[in-house]
């Protein structure tokens, strides 16, 4: 036993609006230690590190670090005790160089001036230190994702925090990427760095760490040495159940003539002044889900915006979609061809938060016979329809006036669902459509998505989460730097360390091979 | 959810009670004020807070008088609630009455017709085309191209208002006053009364088709939908297909209609010439604080136009007996209720603790 | 005023009429620089002139009545943070209600206390004079430029130098702009972003108050109602156009200047319609705003930049 840095004793939290995130969570750290804490999304692992950092302060019980209650007031107060943390989502400023982002909050000063000289000195000795290859002057935005990764972990290291708590720090990484992360975690573990890792993949979580708690429903399951857990028991622990994962269940088979719900030629965007599309092909056939894998940023996000025709700069290509050539035609018209879209982005795109679900739930074909009268809408059959939706998608709510944003983030993306499927599409966009909901409503989304296909739907799934891709799809491309770097004309015939060297860019297959993207 | 019937919630965890509550407690702490601010200027401040609220009740006039100046405010309002519920921040009405003045005068003093009824309508046209096509200006620079609307509409009033100078000036200009104002209309354009005594004149009617109009597009309507959704959320309702350029080009025509209206009746019952510096200043940007004041709703826009025509009334008859206090303190109660009414967290911890209070009695059943 | 367009004299007039506008022009910059959209600028300004002349009559100072008005332009300002950030109502409809009861309530408070509606004129008040600078004053061509104005003009040029040195020398600077352009990596590096907002806004209604005494208590000596007239939105669109660059930012509030110095010029002759001419400025403005969005607009169709 090592001695203790952090503890936590009976930490509870409730939020104002009586969500209890956190019930009496006892739970102690040891110093030098990689401790992963496990649970499915919105088990309360991300409310837990923020109070451990500063940002939400617990109802009750206490925190105790290096021997001291401690109640920080704000992450300054985290910070200057030792802690740092690694969002999952990246805090920094893209136009600001790797120096000013690691500085910020902490700056070297010459009198009342920005010492410069010095911050670039001091920044690169540290990176130096812990060999993390950066050139430190260079503008954040034209960094690849894992080397922004480094610079959020160099921001700890540079405040010499001994504490360090990385949030979902390979949900963004490839396979091979996250190798190399491991690599650094245990040498900062030798150095006598304690690190904090939350994750919900499983093997990782096996791989890296020398204890891990595991928490449900804001709950806690207890501290396990790694080497006292199977795979088998770890995931009972979690979700109380054996997990099945076997989509392939409910997929059927049936023949849909090859027939394509869209095709995309050549499609070439570029934005200040660099190509992020080039060249790209592909067709997404009635009844397939084709899923596209790749490491945020390489373009799948253009794709998308392409495709949907909310990109407002001017792209070179084709986009048919169900045999109709979409050029000039904005997101409504290519709605009307039957395309349908999942938003990455579901509280920026996907609803309008203050508005009841009932509105939220027919926006996208408010004009519909069914829901309209000759001159005004029809608010009875909009209730009903509403209605229906709030049971078939199984939404949980008080009814169908509460307002959208009211509800938990699995419950807003079954609205989402439900709405762009009651649009009766034959084509559909999935972006990201289970990012960051609990593992229930996950499920439940992966169900209808696989029902719309089943159905002759064809859908083109984006996702970061390689095992949702793999899980799900029938066919798979990934991208890598704007262009398709490999295809996969059966989903089950590959493994995740062969995508991620595509992902990587460390494979490339030829142009004869990535055209089956188009012409299978 | 139609068929049962449902107990209605009268307590202030409905949002729409809430709401209500909101805005009466925020006119008391208006009214607080400004009783303060009366004992503060005021030799005796009792009498002129009757006479502010009670006043313009005393006489028909005085009622008549706020029957008629309020039309053309309510209706300013309802031309900035459409722009505002749509998320436009198109401040443009302001000019668009100005020059639309110029459209009445230019109508009104030359005899096209001998026809009492058609005549107004030809002024009403002409204003009605004017304020619908020029307030398309600073909503499409916004849809099309990003412009900041709210610069651009403001920089536009100021050249309508030296456009409308210029055109007065130049074409229509009095030459039995040395003021610088259009000359005096035919009689065929006035409008008159219907009822006299309270100065009731067709423009009312108008004003009540107009509000439930708007009233009807903006709760039942398609339009109105696009209008909510953009307004709340434009990434989503562009997302969702509407047409952020389209939407925004008939709300402006339909603002810019609004405005032409407001004018007429101004022009036609209130003056019989145009004076471009003083018949119709102000009135535009009045409607944005009445948008404020009715929450963006047609009906609670035309009743605060009422309200604060009626304040107004009332203290000028005060500055007969108390030369102590200007029309302008009704400016103050305005501007209180609208910092308060437009505060979302405004008494919100208390709605808050009532419904956790509910939501605990509920999980105890 | 006998100028032409290319005398010195014009360029005097510049200077002159470029200070307030320039005081506009930073009070939006400083308040975007972390994030908030301040478009209440025009009724501090407002707030700012009145309170300076008053606070000069009541105190028989003008150096008193300068720090009357900064008080209150600072008071705004807090009020603006106290409604939008506490008490969560919308910064623009703040705005827009501030800047529409602003002469209402001005010409409130001077009746009571002049007992007139429209000007100060009645009020004996000190005001502030001009500067000449020794030396300077007598090199030709040069000491015409840069001498000779008003003190307020002097003090826009200090605080143009110290903000440029503010913003983008200092950590304090750094960390404001952080605010602005990532509230949340700001916020978990440890900076009190809602507290930096708050002090952005102090500054802004500091500067918008500065720029509406330069108009009152230093180039027309008097308060009169509506003497804003629109400076506040040139400052707000100077920003605008800007959009973080404060090299542009302050060319694009000279050129407004230069506008309305032309306009001035131009309203003397009778060769131009005198109406008309008024509307030169606010003309350039909308054209130069108009303009500098439809590049930017086909830059980012063509794919030049990103959309923000």
């Amino acid at each position: 036993m090592g001695e203790t840095i952090l503890k936590l004793d009976k930490v509870t939290k409730v939020y104002p609006n009586g969500t209890v995130a956190n019930r009496d969570i006892n739970m102690e750290f040891e110093k030098g230690e990689i401790h992963s804490i496990v649970g499915e999304n919105g088990a309360g692992k991300s409310t837990l590190m923020k109070m451990i950092f500063g940002i939400e302060s617990p109802s009750s019980g206490t925190i105790t670090y290096k021997g001291e209650e401690v109640h920080f007031a704000s992450s300054l107060d985290a910070i200057k005790a030792g802690i740092g943390m690694v969002h999952q989502h990246f805090m920094l400023i893209p136009s600001f160089s790797v120096v000013d982002n690691i500085i910020l909050g902490d700056e070297p000063k010459n009198g009342i001036f920005l010492d410069r000289r010095e911050a670039v000195r001091k920044t690169q000795e540290v990176s130096d230190r812990y060999n993390f290859e950066l050139d430190v002057t260079e503008k954040v935005s034209a960094l690849s994702v894992a080397k922004k990764q480094k610079v959020e972990i160099l921001k700890t290291l540079y405040r010499d925090a001994e504490l360090i708590i990385l949030d979902e720090p390979t949900s963004v990484l490839t396979p091979q990427e996250t190798e190399k992360l491991f690599e650094q975690l245990r040498s900062f573990k030798k150095q006598g760095h304690t690190i904090l890792f939350i994750s919900h993949k499983l093997e990782e979580v096996k791989q890296i760490s020398d204890r891990i708690s595991v928490i449900r429903n804001g709950v806690s399951k207890g501290t396990y040495r790694n080497d006292e857990l199977t795979m088998e028991q770890l995931t009972n622990l979690i979700i109380g159940r054996d997990l099945e994962s076997d989509i392939d269940r409910y997929k059927t088979h049936e023949d849909f003539h090859n027939e394509k719900a869209a095709v995309i030629e050549d499609l070439c965007l570029e934005r200040n002044g660099k190509p992020v599309l080039d060249h790209v092909s592909l067709a997404v056939k009635k009844g397939e889900i084709l899923g596209i894998a790749g490491v945020e940023g390489n373009g799948q996000l253009d794709l998308v915006r392409c495709i949907t025709g909310l990109e407002k700069t001017k792209y070179e290509g084709k986009i048919m979609i169900c045999d109709t050539d979409t050029s000039g035609m904005n997101i409504k018209g290519r709605r009307d061809l039957g395309m349908a879209y999942i938003p990455e982005d579901r509280m920026g795109d996907g609803i309008a938060g203050p508005l009841p679900i009932s509105d939220n739930m027919i926006s996208t074909y408010y004009t519909r016979d069914d829901i309209n009268t000759k001159l005004f809408m029809d608010n009875r059959a909009i209730d009903r329809i509403s209605n229906e939706l709030i049971d078939t998608f199984a939404v949980k709510t008080e009814s169908n006036k509460t307002s959208v944003d009211s509800l938990s983030g699995g419950n807003i993306q079954k609205v989402v669902v439900a709405r762009e499927y009651n649009t009766r599409p034959k084509f559909m966009i999935a972006e990201q459509p289970t990012h960051g909901i609990d593992i229930g409503s996950a499920e439940f989304v992966h169900h209808k998505l696989i029902e719309l296909r089943n159905s002759g739907v064809g859908i083109l799934l984006v996702s970061a989460d390689l095992n949702e891709v793999m899980d799900l799809s029938d066919r798979i491309i990934v991208m890598f730097d704007g262009q398709i770097a490999g295809y996969f004309k059966n989903a089950r015939n590959v493994t995740d360390q062969e995508l991620g060297m595509f992902m990587l860019g460390a494979s490339h297959q030829t142009p004869e091979e990535i055209g089956g993207a188009l012409n299978d | 959810m139609t068929e049962k019937k449902q107990k209605i919630n009268l307590s202030i965890t409905n949002p729409k009670v809430f709401e209500v509550v909101k805005m009466v407690i925020s006119i008391l702490i208006a009214l607080a004020i400004t009783l303060v601010i009366l004992f503060m200027i005021s030799d005796n401040p009792v009498r002129a807070i009757v006479t502010i609220l009670t006043g313009p009740l005393t006489k028909r006039r005085y009622i008549g008088s706020v029957i008629e100046s309020f039309i053309p405010y309510a209706f300013s309002g309802l031309a900035a609630g459409v722009l505002f519920k749509s998320g436009a921040f198109n401040l443009g009405g302001e000019g668009i009455f100005i020059i639309s003045g110029v459209s009445i005068a230019a109508v009104a003093c030359n005899q096209l017709t001998t026809s009492g009824v058609l005549h107004p309508i030809l002024c009403f046209l002409a204003a009605i085309v004017t304020g619908g096509i020029l307030m398309i200006i600073p909503s499409f620079l916004k849809a099309k191209f990003g412009t900041n609307e709210m610069v651009v509409s403001l920089m536009l009033n100021s050249i309508y208002s030296g456009v409308a100078m210029f055109i007065i000036r130049k074409f229509l200009l009095t030459t039995t006053t040395s003021t610088i104002g259009s000359r005096d209309y035919f009689k065929t354009a006035k409008i008159g009364y219907i009822f006299e005594p309270l100065r009731i004149s067709p423009c009312l009617i108008l004003l009540i088709i107009t509000t439930i109009v708007m009233y009807l597009i903006m709760f039942k309507s398609r339009l109105g939908y696009q209008i909510r959704l953009a307004g709340t959320n434009p990434k989503f309702a562009e997302y969702s297909g509407i047409s952020a350029f389209k939407l925004s080009i008939v709300t402006a025509v339909i603002a810019g209609i609004l405005c032409g209206m407001g004018a007429s009746c101004q022009l036609l019952t209130q003056t019989s010439f145009y004076l471009p510096e003083q018949s119709l200043v102000g009135i535009g940007f009045s409607g944005m604080l009445l948008s404020m004041l009715g929450r963006n709703n047609p009906i609670g826009i035309v009743v605060a136009a009422f309200l604060i025509k009626y304040l107004e009334q009332g203290t000028s008859i005060l500055y007969f007996v108390d030369r102590a206090v200007p029309s302008e303190i009704v400016a103050i109660v305005e501007g209180i209720v609208i910092l308060l009414i437009s505060s979302q967290y405004f008494l919100r911890g208390f709605r808050e603790k009532k419904l956790l209070k509910e939501g605990l009695e509920k999980d105890a059943k | 005023m006998q100028s032409s367009l290319f005398s010195l004299s014009f360029l005097v007039t510049v200077v002159r009429l470029a200070t307030p506008i320039l005081f506009a022009a930073i009070a939006s910059f400083i308040a975007a620089s972390t994030g908030i959209v301040n478009i209440a600028i025009e009724s501090i300004m407002t707030f700012g002139a009145l309170a300076g002349i008053l606070g000069s009559y009541l105190t028989q100072n003008a150096w008193a009545g300068m720090l009357i008005g900064l008080v209150v332009g600072i008071c705004t300002a807090l009020l603006i943070a106290l409604f939008s950030m506490r008490l969560g109502a919308s910064p623009i409809l703040i705005g827009i209600a501030l800047n529409t009861f602003a002469d209402s309530l001005a010409i409130f408070v001077l009746y009571q206390l002049a007992g007139e509606k429209g000007t100060s004129a009645s009020l004996p008040t000190p005001t502030l004079g001009v500067l000449n600078i020794p030396v300077i004053k007598d090199i030709p061509i040069l000491g015409q430029l840069l001498s000779g104005h008003y003190i307020l003009t002097y003090v826009c040029w200090i605080v143009l130098i110290l903000l440029f040195i503010l913003i983008y020398k200092t950590p304090l600077g750094m960390r404001m702009r952080a605010c602005g352009l990532n509230a949340n990596a700001a916020r978990t590096a440890g900076i009190n972003v809602e507290r930096l907002q708050v002090f952005s806004l102090v500054l802004s209604g500091l500067f918008a108050a500065l720029g509406g005494m330069y108009l009152s208590l230093n180039y027309l000596r008097i308060f009169s109602k509506s003497m804003v007239a629109g400076q506040g939105w040139m400052g707000i669109a100077a920003n605008g156009i800007a959009s973080g660059n404060y090299g542009v930012l302050l060319l694009s509030a000279v050129i407004f200047a230069a506008f309305r110095a032309v306009s001035i010029i131009f309203s003397s002759s009778t060769v131009f319609p005198v109406d008309l001419v008024s509307a030169i400025p606010y003309f350039a403005v909308f054209c130069f705003v108009t303009i500098a969005s439809v590049i930017n607009y086909y830059r980012i169709k063509s794919g030049k930049v990103e959309e923000q």
